[in-house]
């Protein structure tokens, strides 16, 4: 009965603030303030502190603002048309034509980024005003972004995955490989979504992009070149094991910066403008963060996403039906708290309870990502939402209402990798010597 | 409502949440005046929250900088010890000093729906959507102060390997400590690298939280006295 009421309490505090349109960061900061004060005796604000310099001062959420510097430089100079006008000949003839740029412009920034606000707004940022020119629909701009943007948390390098594995001392090389398969396969389901939009809403296709030769197709590609050889430094120094996520990031700013000045788009004016909007926008996501881990620490206290999985535990389930629970609840629990600090407060409870269940951990932890990207694209508290926000002005409504088919087909790949488990497991368990770092 | 201490007779929480919050009732009931006594202030405070964006900008670069220096060192045999607690340092400025800088820009994002309901609703949900944040922002900001004398007082030192040269740590120190005691400070200043003080770099974190806090009551007052919201943002054309 407590937990009932602590959980009311959260959440109805959580909505006042967030629906009288307080800043998100802030909105959690109010609600854990309001949590701590109400349901604990420890000093609230000397543990928020001491929680936020931590998480706000640490290593691995360096990456983050230089991967969103790389996408600003990208944008910002002529080399995201360039990506576009190199994707389009080879997207153009496929059914759906160059809205399968969000989908692969994704999965091949998700290779580079660990986020999905990062890969979200450096192929948002390119792909965004370029498709909206051409006249594709915007819900389905928007939607399949939405969707496509959560591939960075499951494709390696991914910070989701990198928590998981920490915090049940699995090894993060064989999480990794583990991604790879379900990622791709996630991937192709989104794209076959925008076929079957192509097939079943004619009216809706925008004109169709200009006939061209295979000669001009060639040459037209080479556009693409500048970008893919910046993603080929970027991923092979990390799968090679020369430079870390944090370090790969760096060597794609300073690669991006290179090819800008090569290209002649970089000037005095595009470089101070990309660094203090990269500046601004890491400042936004870095508040969310704050707030984020302050509500954690605050329901962590109270005990409450703890009492939800022993009570779980408590019903003896099989492992599907167990799956099944755990699904809901994690879908729940993500419609507060972000990816990273689900895994992490609950994971001390579910641990125990599906290695009991004789669950593969490592199927486990992308499972965990699946049920965790949906989370990203729901209201009121999706990661995704709140950066597409920022960079299209629509309403978070609108925009979760344009990304529900992407939420159907990530529950679809809950199904599939029910169904066939070694579409994460073969991988890591047929590849122990797999290229270093990570 | 535990642990405020009392300052000139008040508890602490008088002076940071209800002056503020009677100063907005004054902006509210006589915008002229307060706009005249606010205005060179204001001014001000927009210089002050764009040159801390810029210096988080600049904390940024120093991110990029001192992981090229890392990669660099580690290719030609070297070691960089520390380089990972500097990079977070940096982080954390860049975090913190952007801001009330994002804030004014309108990069900070917010549920947004009832907003745009009506323009006069708009107005007075806009306006006690900041006085929250305001509020929770100087409870933020009180924090991260106390936080942060606290590391001073009791002498925390980094748990990585990174180091500080102490004249740097005197330098800032003399902000805070009387001039006649400066010839005391820096005869005990020796010319050695120290493990680095916690607090040291911390101060972005209370001087980031403070100006964000700052700038939204300064947006709220300018809310209540043009009655107009006065954040605007770029968006994706």
């Amino acid at each position: 009965m407590g937990e009932i009421y602590t959980t009311l309490i959260f959440v109805f505090v959580l909505f006042a603030l967030l629906g009288s349109s307080v800043w998100i960061g802030l909105a959690l900061m109010g609600v854990a303030w309001v949590g701590m004060e109400l349901f604990t005796s420890r000093p609230a604000g000397d543990a928020m502190i001491t929680t936020i310099w931590t998480g706000a001062s640490s290593w691995t959420l360096t990456a983050l603002p230089l991967f969103i510097w790389m996408g600003e430089i990208l944008y910002r100079t002529r080399l995201s048309q360039d990506m576009f006008r190199g994707l389009a000949p080879w997207m153009r003839w496929l059914p759906g034509g160059l809205l399968h740029t969000n989908i692969a412009g994704c999965t091949i920034f998700a290779a580079v980024s660990g986020s999905s606000a990062a890969t979200l707004t450096t192929v948002g940022k390119m792909s965004i005003p370029e498709l909206r020119k051409r006249g594709y629909p915007e819900y389905m701009i928007v939607g399949t972004l939405a969707g496509a943007a959560t591939l960075g948390l499951m494709i390696p390098p991914s910070l989701t995955l990198i928590v998981y594995g920490v915090s049940i001392n699995e090894s993060i090389t064989k999480l990794f490989m583990a991604g790879i398969f379900p990622g791709l396969v996630l991937a192709s389901l989104f794209m076959a979504y925008i076929v079957g939009w192509h097939i079943f809403a004619k009216d809706q296709r925008p004109a169709p992009e200009p006939s061209m030769s295979l000669g001009q197709m060639l040459s037209e590609s080479r556009f693409l070149i500048p970008v893919l050889m910046l993603v080929t430094v970027v991923i092979g120094s990390m799968y090679l094991g020369l430079a870390t996520a944090t370090e790969a990031a760096a060597v794609g700013v300073l690669g991006a910066l290179t090819l800008a000045l090569f290209q002649g788009s970089l000037s005095w004016g595009t470089f101070t403008e990309s660094l203090m909007g990269a500046t601004r926008t890491s400042a936004m996501i870095a508040l969310i963060l704050m707030g984020a881990s302050f509500l954690s620490l605050a329901m962590g206290f109270t005990g409450l996403p703890r009492a939800l999985a022993a009570w779980i535990d408590q019903m003896n389930l099989s492992p599907l039906v167990l799956i099944l629970a755990l699904t809901l609840f994690y879908v729940v629990l993500g419609m507060f708290l972000d990816g990273i600090s689900s895994v992490v407060l609950t994971m001390a409870i579910v641990e125990p309870m599906i290695r009991q269940a004789g669950i593969d951990v490592i199927w486990f932890g992308i499972f965990i990502v699946v049920v965790v990207e949906m989370a990203q694209v729901t209201p009121p508290i999706g990661f995704n939402l709140f950066v597409l926000q920022s960079m299209t002005r629509h309403e978070i409504s609108y925009i979760a209402k344009t990304a529900v088919p992407m939420v159907g087909l990530m529950m679809l790949m809950v199904v599939i990798l029910v169904a066939w488990p070694e579409l994460a497991t073969w991988l890591p368990n047929n590849l122990r010597s797999g290229p270093a770092g990570g | 409502m535990r642990d405020w201490q009392p300052i000139l007779g008040l508890p602490l929480w008088a002076w940071l949440f209800v002056f503020p919050t009677i100063l907005a009732l004054a902006a509210l009931a006589a915008p002229g005046p307060t706009r005249r006594a606010l205005r060179p202030l204001q001014a001000l405070l927009d210089r002050v929250y764009l040159l801390s964006g810029v210096l988080a900008a600049i904390c940024m670069v120093s991110i990029l900088l001192l992981i090229v220096a890392q990669i660099v060192a580690r290719w030609s045999g070297m070691t960089f010890p520390g380089s990972t607690e500097y990079a977070g340092y940096a982080m954390a400025a860049t975090s913190f000093l952007a801001l009330a800088h994002a804030l004014t820009r309108g990069a900070h994002i917010r549920v947004s729906i009832l907003l745009n309901i009506g323009h006069h609703f708009g107005l007075w949900l806009d306006a006690v959507a900041m006085w929250i944040a305001a509020v929770t922002a100087t409870y933020f900001a009180r924090f991260a102060i106390k936080t942060n004398i606290m590391s001073e007082m009791l002498n925390d030192r980094t748990q990585g390997q990174d180091f500080t040269p102490e004249w740097l740590i005197s330098a800032l120190k003399m902000f805070v400590t009387a001039p006649s005691d400066w010839g005391k400070l820096w005869a005990e200043t020796g010319a050695d690298w120290v493990y680095t003080p916690v607090w040291l770099p911390q101060l972005p974190m209370s001087i980031g939280t403070v100006l964000l806090a700052l700038a939204l009551w300064d947006y709220l007052y300018r809310l209540l006295i043009t009655r107009r919201a006065s954040i605007t943002s770029e968006a994706v054309e």
